[in-house]
């Protein structure tokens, strides 16, 4: 095993590997928002999605409000009487103002506006409820109930998540690609810089990993570097946008929460970028010496 | 010690700059390599010093055929030779001290016993008093001692030269030379390749005459060497 010592100069202004922690820190800092956003994302979507599940809304429409009102509390109690239905809540005017404002405007929500009567129901976890059923029984009290357990906005919902997330992933590869074809770069740059360097090591009996090895270190220091660099710039950008988000918040936008412990894999980044770095320029080095005598 | 046997070289599969070389050196020996420019002089010490390999032939050196060592072994061959090149090749970045514990440190030694042996031999060139300067602070003939210096710390089995007084005045020509003539004394094997017939014919050691890639003749004799002492008369 060879002992390692820097032999290589100081990174002198001209050279092409003197922008490399800065390269990586763009690289850090891109990843960190990547994964920042899909952790939100995925936080936000699993809240979304927990909050709908073994959930059914019944509507009840009509001009007559009496009327509506009246077939609301016999199919209240027709569904208290469905095997499978834990919790049946009809919502109060106040809370269909609440829903309604974001989208009509506070104030326009009249009495004489046919707003329909629903229902919130939830399920048992264990249970399984025929929806289809289910209608079919409460239609017999009344023809304008509607039900909805939002299987059909859920499954979109699903597919937004997954393509979101696989995106994310898919933009996290392609930056540790860009990365590794950075590093590649630099690392070809600088022996092109030392060759006369490496060449006087070489004659004098110094083996192809005791070179690696001074150039897998100096890279590592880059990533490492720029990663600390990224990362920092990242959670400032990450914190910026969030108080943006909460200033806006008036009802059309939930304020999202950072994952805290999730998002504590951010911290791994420099690490990460730091190791792939080292890697690749001990290959490269490596593939680069062996073409040598 | 160092046996040719047929060797042939080409860069890159072009013409042949060493044809068919045969000669063989023997252990604690000193050789010039004469010949004009472009004869192959340069060549032949890359052969040695294993920065090349032979198109055909064998290289014995160190009891092997280094022509046909494996790429990891040389590391280990090369740490048996010591090279002074013509243009110095000092790493510009390093005081003279580090360039010469270079070959220590990459042997792996340890701190404190390279420094000893390396100012020790820096005092014996003459440099006490440029240990800590960089090489682009020296002149000619003190990066070259410190090149020798770098080339000898190891006490190297062979010393290879390639015009180690091509870029200094003769009286320097003249004291780098006795340093060879000493460190032969010592048991080195030393080839120095040069242009300069005085001092080839000053110091009487044998000679290898290359014209276009081939090996012309050897001559001269080695009881001649003992005679050289320009050096160590101007140094008393």
């Amino acid at each position: 095993m060879s002992r390692s010592f820097n032999f290589l100069p100081t990174v002198k202004s001209g050279e092409a590997t003197r922008l490399l922690p800065w390269v990586m820190a763009i690289m850090v800092y891109l990843s960190a928002l990547a994964a920042t956003g899909s952790l939100l994302l995925h936080s936000g979507f699993d809240n979304w999605a927990s909050s709908l599940q073994g959930r059914i809304t019944v509507q009840i429409t009509g001009e007559d409000k009496d009327q509506i009102t009246a077939e609301s509390l016999e199919i209240q109690k027709a569904l208290r009487q469905t095997p499978g239905i834990e919790e049946v809540r009809i919502l109060s005017d106040q809370e269909l103002k609440t829903l309604l404002e974001p989208w009509l405007g506070s104030g326009n929500i009249t009495d004489d506006l046919p707003v329909p009567v629903m229902i919130d129901v939830q399920t048992s976890e264990e249970a399984y409820v025929n929806l289809d059923a289910l209608e079919s029984k409460l239609k017999q009290i009344s023809d304008n109930v509607y039900l909805d357990d939002h299987a059909k906005w859920l499954s979109h919902f699903y597919n937004l998540a997954y393509t979101v997330e696989y995106t994310a992933l898919g933009i996290l590869i392609m930056i540790l690609l860009a990365s590794v074809g950075i590093v590649i770069f630099g690392t070809k740059s600088s022996m092109s810089e030392h060759k006369n360097i490496i060449a006087i090591m070489h004659l004098m009996g110094a083996h192809d990993q005791m070179i690696a090895k001074a150039y897998q270190k100096r890279f590592m220091y880059y990533g490492l570097k720029g990663g600390l660099i990224g990362l920092l710039l990242s959670f400032i950008t990450v914190y910026g946008l969030l108080n943006l988000v909460q200033d806006l918040s008036g009802g059309l936008v939930e304020t999202p929460t950072l994952p805290y412990l999730k998002m504590s894999i951010l911290l791994f980044f420099p690490l990460l970028f730091a190791s792939l770095a080292m890697v690749t320029a001990r290959i490269t080095v490596m593939r680069e010496l062996g073409r040598m005598v | 010690m160092v046996e040719f046997r047929n060797v042939s070289m080409s860069y890159d599969k072009g013409h042949e700059v060493l044809n068919d070389i045969s000669f063989k050196l023997e252990p604690g020996s000193m050789h010039f390599l004469t010949g004009p420019s472009g004869a192959g002089k340069t060549s032949l010490l890359k052969l040695m010093y294993l920065a090349q390999r032979p198109s055909c032939g064998e290289i014995m050196m160190f009891g092997r055929d280094v022509a046909k060592a494996m790429r990891d072994e040389l590391p280990k061959l090369r740490r048996r030779i010591g090279v002074v090149f013509q243009d110095f090749r000092l790493l510009d970045h390093m005081t003279a001290v580090d360039n010469v514990a270079l070959p220590l440190r990459i042997a792996g030694g340890s701190g404190a016993q390279i420094n000893e042996h390396v100012e020790e031999l820096l005092r014996w060139v003459g440099l006490e008093d440029k240990m800590l300067s960089l090489p682009s602070t020296l002149s000619g003939g003190e990066k070259q001692r410190v090149a020798i210096a770098r080339a000898v710390i190891r006490r190297p089995d062979i010393l290879l030269a390639d015009e180690p007084t091509g870029n200094v005045d003769p009286e320097m020509a003249e004291r780098l030379m006795y340093l060879f003539v000493e460190l032969n004394k010592l048991g080195t094997t030393i080839v120095i390749a040069t242009h300069d017939s005085a001092l080839v014919k000053k110091v009487g050691a044998p000679r290898l005459h290359l014209v276009g890639g081939r090996l012309l003749h050897i001559e001269g004799n080695k009881k001649d060497i003992s005679d050289f002492n320009v050096g160590k008369e101007r140094d008393q």
